[in-house]
């Protein structure tokens, strides 16, 4: 019987031979030199760019589809025209005094994927249409505000507002080959949004494929949607540098194949392949072997593909976002709340009002180890934040006050909290992060190391939930301290001003942390169009956050990319959705 | 035997009525904003947090949304998978032909060397190929499937450049979107064969050979010992010692006599072995970049999809029950004194 054994190995290894002799991955210079493969760990939500906020499908979304302006290469400031034949300003007459009304020519002679030419008519309804469609949690809102003065197109009781319609009208209109924005107040950011958001799509294909017609009639039916019903959800009908052949959901893969008939030249690279591949080990064997042009890798884990032949790494690349941030909440909700302990401050819990304290949120603020952070968890790269706006936007201040690790000006203002009951009592609460962010974790542990140092009678615990639980504690403010982060949805700082330092803003709301004068500055920043008179707001801002510590802010964090060498004419722009991975391949091509 | 089929079939709504219930009693223990987290993923959301629980109909309680649910069902709609991105059904349509095609390929290998090696390990005890097919076993159940996988990814990718990840590669994904090519099975190897298309045949199969692989090392071991450890126990009984004493030859006494009533637990082990397949290969499916229904069903019950959730649970259900009738089937194949009906 053992005499059988032969015979079977010898089969499996015939076939595995005659299957392994097709050279599938034998290459000398660029593999595949038509076509970019990009490797991803992210699974874009929709390709409907009225109902898409997330960083995949919005990478999608900037290659089909095009803006009336893009950012010029790197710059987050500077402005090219795409859609619109020039970028309007005071100065030529695109925006009028009072900054309340933009015009802007449409270029001429820009076709949609199908031919079809693109008219000032199709810019217009995708203005509206991004809107109107206002579904729960999407990014409606960024051009809602500015145009109409409100979040949302319904009220509180979920019925839609009686106004919209003639709002939206009111707001976007067209004459001639100019679109017309009137807005109800100046919106110093408008332009950077438009370069963003609300690309034009095909008001035509939309129509013959069941999607809103234009008309006042038929728009309610169109608000709110679910993602599946729009006829965008998995279908593109734009005018970019791409053209979608397919999305392909069971393999988590989108297929772009080059629009010939772009207006500009087309792009160099015939393919696009982005791919959802989830283990990391796959992606660097993929990346190793040639069949990925550029990979996503955590930051820890870039180690493991240094010195691989024909990998480069490009670090040190500036972000738009502030990440991680500790958040101090000032009035946490007690009911049923175990992260408070006892509720009271007889050292085994804390009251509700804890952190209303400000010596108490300042003893925490130097109690954290900045410079180790960066040194250790971000292997030196990044520099310490100076305020609530990153450093590659304008309104950062460089020379802004920033706290240190420093022991005794930490027990200095613990003494003086409350009184200097709280030195006596001492205190217990925990300090929730969303389970496996790193970063985040690594936080939460250097607090509770540095603070319990300075008193047996303090006591952190720091527990991982996941997303869901952290969720629920978080909405309810029942977090006394959490850590999260904000990524811009434009580049401008009043994106960071306002969702972490306005009463309104994402975070205060729940943080129940409210000063007027922080309001004040924010609204006054954002209504101010001089660039220069804008940085001396922000700069109060600044220094108004860093005596008020309702945030602390630790780094300016800076990304890289891994790629292989024969990728040729890649550029970094931090606004553009997951770049420095992913972002826009109109210049790429592989030599 | 038809009697019993229908007896067991009929079972079947009940038992999947029975996990539906089941798993939606569990939600109970979950807030709105809890499962909210499925639709907000982002800090920019978070403000949105009741919008997205008024939209979704989170607040309702939970035998609402069952009934809800189960109207949906009998409308023929097991809901929208967010997590797939499309209807459950769809997903179940989309997902489970590869993983079933990566089960078939590793199952049969596991099937005739399991039961081969088992076999061989008893017949010959304490002899080298005993030892050698219990280390290989041993050390095949013990190692995790993620090292073992990209162990051979690293090794038969990384540096052979043999066989690649995922499911196939650019022109295979060009060519089996075209309106010409005929999906007959729903399964891509047979499909390409049958289609013409060697060359994606090749690119197809080459991919599925280390999942295969994976599977197979990790699931022969458990397979292997069951069969040693039965033939041992039926070669010792009187009847095989009767069978040698007339002289019967070495091969019948094992094949006719002791395989015959030493399968009856390999049966069941290895419809059980085919379920844990087709229910989905978590990890090897990850670490091959395939896109099988096991990634799907537990990539929906880590974020909540609830109806990701009830559409893979109602199909390992359906699966089990099967599974279990093809197996008091089989026992009657493998042994003839055993009758259903």
């Amino acid at each position: 019987m053992s005499a059988r054994i032969t015979p079977m190995i010898r089969l499996f290894l015939v076939v595995a031979l005659a299957l392994g002799s097709f050279p599938t991955n034998v290459f000398a210079s660029a593999k595949n030199p038509t076509t970019y493969t990009y490797l991803t760990i992210s699974d874009a939500d929709s390709l409907d760019p009225a109902y898409s906020y997330d960083t995949a499908s919005h990478m999608i979304v900037l290659n089909l589809y095009e803006p009336l302006f893009q950012f010029d290469k790197t710059s987050t400031e500077k402005l090219i025209p795409l859609i619109a034949s020039g970028v309007p300003s005071r100065e030529n007459g695109g925006i009028s005094p009072d900054g309340r009304t933009y015009t802007i020519t449409i270029r001429k002679g820009v076709k949609f994927h199908d031919g079809t030419l693109l008219t000032p008519e199709d810019v217009k309804w995708s203005i509206q249409r991004f809107i109107l469609i206002d579904r729960a949690a999407g990014p409606s809102s960024l051009l809602m505000e500015p145009l109409l003065g409100y979040a949302s197109t319904r009220g509180d009781d979920g019925k839609l507002l009686p106004t919209v319609w003639e709002d939206v009208n009111r707001a976007v209109s067209v004459q001639g080959d100019k679109l017309i924005l009137r807005l109800p107040k100046p919106y110093a950011p408008l332009l950077t949004i438009l370069a963003s958001w609300a690309p034009v799509l095909s008001k035509a294909w939309a129509g013959k494929n069941g999607d809103w017609d234009g008309t006042e009639q038929t728009w309610q039916k169109y608000n709110n949607p679910s993602k599946e019903s729009s006829p965008f959800f998995e279908r593109a009908m734009g005018s970019g540098p791409f053209k979608l052949d397919r999305w392909d959901r069971k393999t988590k893969e989108f297929i772009l194949t080059r629009n010939d008939a772009y207006w500009r030249a087309p792009a160099k690279i015939k393919n696009v392949v982005i791919k959802g591949v989830n283990e990391f080990g796959t992606r660097k064997l993929m990346l190793q072997a040639g069949d990925a042009d550029a990979i996503y890798a955590d930051r820890p884990l870039l180690t493991q593909l240094q010195g691989i032949p024909g990998v480069k790494i490009i670090d040190d690349l500036p972000t738009v976002e502030m990440n991680p941030v500790v958040f101090f909440t000032y009035k946490i909700n007690a009911v049923g709340n175990s992260f408070l302990g006892s509720g009271k401050l007889d050292g085994n819990g804390i009251p509700p009002e804890f952190f209303s304290d400000k010596d108490l949120r300042k003893a925490f603020a130097y109690s954290f180890d900045y410079k180790g952070f960066i040194a250790d968890v971000m292997r030196g790269k990044g520099t310490q934040a100076t305020g609530a706006i990153p450093k590659s936007l304008p309104g950062h201040n460089p020379n802004g006050k920033k706290y240190s690790l420093d022991k005794k000006k930490a027990e200095e203002h613990f003494r003086k909290a409350y009184g200097g009951k709280l030195w006596e009592q001492g205190f217990k609460f925990t300090i929730a992060f969303n389970t496996g962010n790193l970063p985040r974790q690594t936080v939460c542990q250097i607090l509770k190391r540095n603070i319990e140092g300075l008193n047996p009678k303090f006591k952190i615990d720091v527990r991982a939930v996941e997303w869901p639980t952290f969720l629920d504690a978080y909405k309810a403010s029942k977090l006394p301290i959490f850590v999260m982060g904000w990524n811009a949805d434009y580049p401008d700082p009043h994106n960071f001003a306002f969702p972490l330092l306005h009463s309104k803003g994402d975070y205060p709301t729940t943080q129940r942390f409210k000063n007027p004068e922080f309001d004040r500055l924010v609204e006054e920043a954002n209504a101010e169009t001089a660039i220069a008179k804008r940085k001396v707001i922000y700069a109060k801002l600044q220094d108004l956050a860093y005596e008020e510590v309702p945030q602390l802010y630790i780094i300016d964090a800076v990304r890289y990319r891994t790629q292989r060498d024969w990728v040729k004419g890649w550029f970094h722009n931090p606004i553009f959705p997951d770049s420095p991975y992913g972002g826009y391949f109109y210049s790429l091509s592989k030599e | 035997m038809l009697k019993f089929c229908v007896k067991r079939l009929a079972f079947l709504p009940f038992v999947m009525f029975g996990v539906t219930a089941l798993l939606f009693a569990c939600l109970q223990f979950l807030s709105p904003e809890m499962r909210a987290s499925l639709y907000i993923k982002d800090p920019r959301q978070l403000s949105q947090l009741d919008a997205v629980i008024e939209k979704y109909g989170l607040r309702k309680p939970v035998y609402i949304q069952y009934g809800l649910w189960l109207k949906q069902v009998a409308h023929g709609e097991l809901g929208y998978s967010e997590t797939a991105k499309m209807p459950v059904a769809q997903a179940i349509k989309a997902f489970f032909p590869a993983t079933f095609e990566l089960t078939l390929i590793a199952f049969i290998p596991i099937m005739v060397i399991g039961v081969y090696f088992g076999v061989l390990s008893a017949v010959y005890k304490d002899r080298l190929i005993d030892h050698v097919s219990r280390f290989v076993a041993i050390t095949g159940y013990s190692l995790p499937s993620f090292v073992l996988g990209l162990g051979l990814l690293m090794v038969f990718y990384g540096k052979l450049h043999w066989f690649p990840p995922g499911r196939y590669g650019l022109e295979t994904d060009m060519l089996v979107h075209l309106d010409t090519f005929r999906h007959y099975t729903g399964l891509l190897t047979l499909d390409c064969l049958l289609n013409g298309e060697w060359t994606a045949f090749t690119d197809v199969a080459k991919r599925m050979v280390l999942p295969g692989a994976t599977l197979l090392y990790i699931s022969v071991a458990l397979l292997l010992r069951i069969t040693r450890s039965s033939m041992l126990e039926e070669l010792s009984k009187d009847y095989v010692r009767t069978a040698r004493a007339k002289g019967l030859p070495e091969s019948v006494v094992i094949r006719k006599h002791a395989l015959a009533n030493a399968l009856i637990p390999v049966v069941t082990l290895s419809s059980l072995l085919f379920i844990g397949l087709l229910g989905g290969v978590v990890i090897t499916e990850t670490v091959f970049d395939f896109p099988g229904i096991g990634r799907w069903g537990v990539q929906a019950a880590q974020q909540l999809d609830i109806p990701g959730v009830l559409g893979s649970t109602l199909l390992a259900a359906f699966l089990f029950v099967m599974a279990n009738l093809a197996s008091d089937l089989l026992y009657a194949v493998v042994d003839p004194r055993i009758r259903v009906g």
